[in-house]
């Protein structure tokens, strides 16, 4: 705790009771709310699009034994380690100085590490459905392919929307805080207010930022409710 | 598969409308269309600068400076006394994600039984009273609110009130995790079989007593094994509180990034590999212990 810390933590925190709600202030907040949701929905779809084909070859479902089976594996595994440990505020930087202030360094820099996390989580679900299901499909000559496209994806299928609902609210979170290296969104508003010490704007913003991941939150968990009755 | 199945649309005749998650799948898409349109034609998205040859040498000059061309000295990752710095400031870097997990799981320990449906709502104890559901509702909006805002703005606000260091990061990762944590934990205790606490009950045991032998033996081994999960996020999420003066390897990244010492840049990245599988490895071994 430093000098002034007791008087700034009182005007931070009282600016929690009073949030600043004029008209001009809500429209720049609502924009860069949408910012925000947009930069969250194409990442994960494109982290659905990189991860998806990922974790199928890391979970070794398409071949059966050999070094193919064995090498696609461990490569497929290997990417998905290495873009998921890396955090999407690095990735975010590392865009940004590559490819200047644009979206798509925010929807990459969400996307790739995303991909990680959700293709590793793919595979699991992929390997872990019940087996006797693809046995009967396999005895009736289903290839890999097939046993993949008719047994496994449809039996994993509730796991992996869920899961996938999961990360969006995640990406909602991470798209706010994106906006410190600069991308447009909730993050840099927030930071913005703050730097100009309007902690009751700061409170504004990120009262959108809770309403929208609480809306997220009840959305998926209705779905997860529906899907496993 | 090929063949038209007729049961099939009999199925789907008999259940009227649209189902919710078939519904939600088509909102997500239609959000999805909409999102990316809105960059796509929305200005400069920077689509197009991914196929220009220009951004990928930047890139690989980029990459080129990370793995240390163009500086005098030796290489950051390459001199043995700077692995020294970055090791001590791993150290640090553990020491406050083992804090902050350590305030998370002390403070859900000591809330999360009044946010558990269950409990609250007296189907436990078999008594309801009127404190239950409002402490119910209370601690749940407490947890949406904790889990809600990112780690980086509650430690950008904490820097405001506490000295730059380990501790203001330590207690911005401990509130974002006592958000998720305190939900993990509450729904655990609503999926608890209810029959040893009720047989405890009815033997006239004291809610202290069903809380110590009815309760946390069922649901701490469960709590542990999403404290150490949160544990290897947290390990991850130390780079990004560091960033706003909180202290560690996140400090020193940023440092790195702002004076272009991208050779220090790609130590410190080195050093989260290394803490992040290291992390990944102790949680494991410590899962397969409280099993």
């Amino acid at each position: 705790m430093h000098s002034g810390g007791v008087s700034s933590a009182v005007r931070i925190f009282g600016g929690m009771f009073t949030p600043e709600l004029s008209p001009k202030f809500l429209a720049l907040a609502l924009e860069a709310t949408w910012n925000t949701l947009t930069f969250a929905v194409t990442g994960v779809t494109l982290a659905v699009g990189i991860g998806l084909p990922l974790g199928i070859v890391a979970s070794g479902v398409l071949f059966r034994e050999g070094w193919l089976r064995t090498s696609t594996v461990a490569a497929a595994r290997f990417a998905l380690a290495f873009l998921r440990s890396i955090h999407e505020l690095v990735w975010a930087w590392l865009f940004v100085v590559a490819f200047g202030l644009s979206p798509m360094a925010a929807i990459l820099a969400l996307a790739l590490p995303y991909s990680g996390i959700l293709g590793r989580l793919y595979g699991d679900f992929l390997n872990d459905v019940p087996q006797n299901p693809l046995r009967a499909l396999r005895a009736s000559g289903a290839s890999e392919f097939k046993t993949l496209a008719y047994g496994r994806i449809p039996m994993a299928m509730p796991d992996m929307l869920s899961y996938t609902f999961y990360r969006f609210e995640c990406g909602v979170r991470s798209a706010a805080i994106l906006s410190f290296v600069g991308i447009q969104g909730l993050g840099y508003q927030i930071q913005l207010s703050m730097d100009d010490l309007l902690y009751d704007q700061v409170w504004t913003l990120m009262y959108l930022l809770v309403a929208v991941i609480v809306a997220i939150d009840v959305w998926s968990s209705v779905v997860r409710r529906n899907l496993t009755r | 598969m090929t063949a038209h199945d007729p049961t099939l649309d009999f199925q789907k005749v008999a259940k009227p409308g649209i189902s919710v998650p078939m519904a939600s799948f088509l909102g997500f898409i239609g959000l999805a269309v909409v999102s990316w349109a809105s960059i796509l034609w929305g200005g400069k998205s920077g689509f197009s600068e991914l196929f220009m040859t220009g951004t990928w040498t930047g890139v690989a000059e980029f990459i080129g400076q990370l793995l240390g061309r163009g500086t005098e000295r030796t290489p950051a990752f390459l001199d043995f006394a700077s692995w020294r710095d970055a090791l001590r400031l791993s150290l640090d870097t553990i020491a406050m994600s083992v804090l902050a997990i350590g305030f998370a799981a002390l403070a859900v320990l000591l809330t999360f039984l009044p946010a558990a449906r269950n409990v609250a709502f007296g189907e436990l104890s078999g008594s309801r009273s009127a404190l239950g559901c409002a402490g119910f509702f209370f601690m749940r909006g407490v947890f949406v609110f904790t889990r809600g805002v990112p780690e980086l703005l509650w430690a950008m606000l904490i820097v405001f009130v506490l000295s730059p260091g380990i501790l203001p990061g330590a207690i911005a990762l401990g509130l974002h995790n006592y958000g998720i944590l305190g939900k993990l934990s509450a729904e655990v205790v609503e999926d608890l079989d209810p029959r040893p606490a009720r047989a405890l009950r009815t033997a006239g045991a004291s809610n202290l007593q069903m809380l110590l032998y009815g309760v946390l033996p069922q649901s701490l081994p469960q709590f542990l094994t999403y404290m150490l999960y949160r544990w290897e996020v947290v390990i991850r999420t130390t780079i990004v509180v560091g960033f706003v003066a909180a202290g560690g390897l996140g400090r020193e990244f940023r440092l790195g990034m702002s004076f272009f010492h991208y050779d220090k840049v790609m130590l410190f990245l080195m050093c989260y590999l290394l803490l992040v599988l290291g992390v990944d490895l102790i949680a494991a071994w410590l899962r397969r212990l409280v099993r």
